[in-house]
């Protein structure tokens, strides 16, 4: 099975960070609705609230007010309702500790933001790709961090 | 007639009888001349008396001469005894024959004649008589002298006698004394011999032990010359030592004052070093997000903008910049972490550690056509995040320093050995290593750089020629040292470079 839309969530609280994200689903082969919040509360109030529209995948970054992304990925995993909903992290650095625990926490990959947005808009792609071909199953440790093979 | 006659002859006895008279008168004078001679001579015995002392052997002679004459006189005595008897007896005759004369006075006128005749005859035997009798008398009166003479030294010799007999007594008893005495003197003169013998020995021991005591004196008075001495000298250094021991006193306090001083001083550096160490792990992390929008930018712009030849350069170059400060951030908050993670060893699989190393570098590996050897890789208790990243630097570091046209070929390998059979004097030879070598084909390294390419920063090639930043072997170093260990690099230029690490394995 597979999806041509989905509903995107990304809670990230630098419009910059928003302003790329945006672009690089530019030009995508599906067609996506993307939504954004910038704290990891409301992010949590959003998801809690109407359990009907649930995105098909969470982009979530670490650093943010309020709630960062540990706290909110911690409560999602922990809940019945939102515990499937997938959820891709997004990071500046990278670092293996941190790598691990969100990989022991449930989230489904890694990103880390490459410094050339071409690149970034790769990642994302290849990304929405994986997420629309549905594969419910967790990947394994060496796939958890998505980096981009050099073409 | 007759009767005349005999008148006449009786006158002329009598007239005799008066001259004998005169006569004895005479020889009496004579006698008291002869008395006052006898007290002159007394007074010369007095004086002999006095001479009699000395004269006393004298005496002993005469004793014998006396006894002699006293004898002699004895005999005379007894003649003269007899002869004053028989004139006793004679006179008493006369006496008689006087008084028959009266009477016969008439019966003489008849025995006149006879008488007559007789009386010639007496006459003449008178005569003979008195001369007789004068020499009697003469001797009589000397014998009496004598005699006196004689009693009175008997006398005085008995008196004498008895002196020397009482004298001699008392001599006999005194020499008895004397001999008692000289017994007694000689037992003691024996006695006082023997204690002058040991008398004489002891003095001579007193002699001797008195040459040690005055030796011992002599050493004493010196021994207490140089106790002055030395106690003076004890004197100076308790007084010294008593100063020093203020003074250590005083040291100690300023000592432990400064240790305090210094314990806070090392607290707060430690606290100053974590807190560097955290700011440089949060502020490089932080750093990275603004950087990284840069080169975003940047790109989009390069992208999507219609710029002049100029401007896209100035745009590349200020890429390339925002990329080296991205690959410093990276490689500072790499060594910053290295410091201020917890160390927890785990029993790891080094081959493990590789191939995830491996993983991450799959395309560098494939660009330089690099040939990764692993030999003999044991597990080892390490930090196993800390030797990934270890690792990780020294693969990428070989691949990076690899030579061109020469494709990379690295060695790894792991093993436990004894500290005896590694080739190093750092070990002890008894204790457990493990023992991790990676060794590549590389450009190297001249030797003397050995030291120098572990330092922070430290790079010996230009940026442009090598990217890097000189940190990642430095943090290979920290690692290295986080585990006890020590790591070595040997090399020549363009013979490749050998990375050894011993770590203790217990």
């Amino acid at each position: 099975m597979s999806l041509k839309h989905l509903n995107i969530l990304l809670a990230d609280d630098d419009p910059d960070d928003c302003l790329f994200f945006k672009e690089a689903l530019n030009g995508s082969v599906f067609t996506t609705h993307l939504t954004i919040v910038t704290d990891g509360e409301h992010l949590m109030e959003i998801l809690l609230g109407d359990i009907n529209s649930l995105p098909d995948v969470l982009f979530l970054d670490l650093n943010m007010p309020r709630k960062n992304g540990f706290e909110c990925l911690s409560e999602i995993k922990l809940s019945n309702k939102l515990k499937s909903l997938p959820v891709i992290v997004l990071s500046t650095s990278l670092e293996q500790e941190v790598v691990n625990l969100l990989y022991q926490n449930g989230a489904k990959y890694f990103i880390r933001k490459p410094a050339e947005f071409s690149q970034f808009k790769k990642i994302i792609q290849h990304t929405i790709t994986l997420m629309a071909n549905v594969d419910q199953t967790k990947p394994t440790k060496e796939n958890f961090v998505i980096t981009l093979k050099n073409d | 007639m007759d009767h005349n006659n005999e008148s006449n002859q009786l006158i002329k006895l009598q007239k005799e009888l008066a001259f004998e008279k005169g006569e004895k008168e005479k020889l009496i004078a004579e006698l008291v001349v002869a008395k006052n001679e006898i007290a002159f001579q007394k007074e010369e015995k007095r004086k002999r008396a006095e001479e009699l002392v000395i004269a006393n052997k004298e005496l002993a002679f005469q004793k014998v001469e006396k006894g002699k004459r006293a004898t002699e006189l004895g005999i005379a005595n007894i003649e003269l005894a007899y002869q004053d008897e028989e004139k006793g007896k004679r006179a008493k005759e006369l006496g008689i024959a006087n008084t028959e004369k009266g009477k016969r006075a008439a019966e003489l006128g008849i025995a006149n004649i006879e008488l007559a005749y007789q009386d010639e005859e007496k006459g003449k035997r008178a005569k003979e008589l008195g001369i007789a009798n004068t020499e009697k008398g003469k001797r009589a009166a000397e014998l009496g002298i004598a005699n006196i003479e004689l009693a009175y030294q008997d006398e005085e010799k008995g008196k004498r006698a008895e002196e020397l007999i009482i004298a001699n007594k008392e001599l006999i008893f005194q020499n008895k004394e004397k001999e008692n005495r000289a017994a007694e003197l000689g037992i003691a003169n024996k006695e006082l011999a023997l204690q002058n013998e040991l008398k004489e020995k002891r003095a001579d021991e007193l002699i001797i032990a008195n040459k040690e005591l005055a030796f011992q004196n002599e050493e004493k008075e010196k021994r207490a010359a140089e106790l002055i001495i030395a106690n003076k000298e004890l004197a100076f250094q308790n007084e010294e030592k008593g100063k020093r021991a203020a003074e250590l006193i005083i040291a100690n306090k300023e000592l432990a004052f400064q240790n305090e001083e210094k314990e806070k001083r090392a607290e707060e550096l430690s606290n100053a070093n974590k807190e560097l160490l955290a700011f440089t792990y949060i502020s490089s992390h932080d750093l990275q997000e603004p950087l990284r929008k840069i080169q975003t930018f940047v790109s989009i712009i390069l992208e999507n903008e219609k710029l002049t030849e100029n401007g896209k350069y100035n745009f590349q170059r200020m890429q390339l910049s925002a990329g080296r400060m991205q690959l410093l951030i990276d490689d500072l908050l790499a060594f910053s972490r290295i410091a201020t993670t917890e160390l927890k060893f785990e029993e790891t699989e080094i081959s493990k550690i590789l191939e995830d190393v491996k993983a991450e570098l799959k395309d560098t590996i494939q660009d330089k056509k690099a040939i990764i050897e692993s030999r003999e890789l044991c597990t080892a208790k390490i930090i196993p995040f800390q030797f990934r990243q270890l690792m990780y630097n020294l693969i990428s570091n070989a691949l990076k320093f690899s030579q061109p046209n020469l494709p990379s070929h690295i060695i790894i390998s792991s093993r436990i050995l004894k500290g005896g059979k590694l080739n190093n004097e750092k070990l002890s030879p008894e204790k457990n290593y493990y023992h991790i070598m990676v060794k590549d084909n590389g450009i190297g390294f001249e030797p003397h750089f050995s030291e120098r390419i572990f330092g922070v920063f430290q790079k010996l090639h230009g940026k442009e020629v090598y990217a890097g930043t000189g940190i990642g072997l430095a943090i290979v170093k920290k690692i290295v040292e986080n585990h006890n260990g020590f790591i070595t690099a040997t090399s020549e230029l363009k013979k490749g470079a050998t990375f050894d690490i011993y770590i203790p394995a217990n």
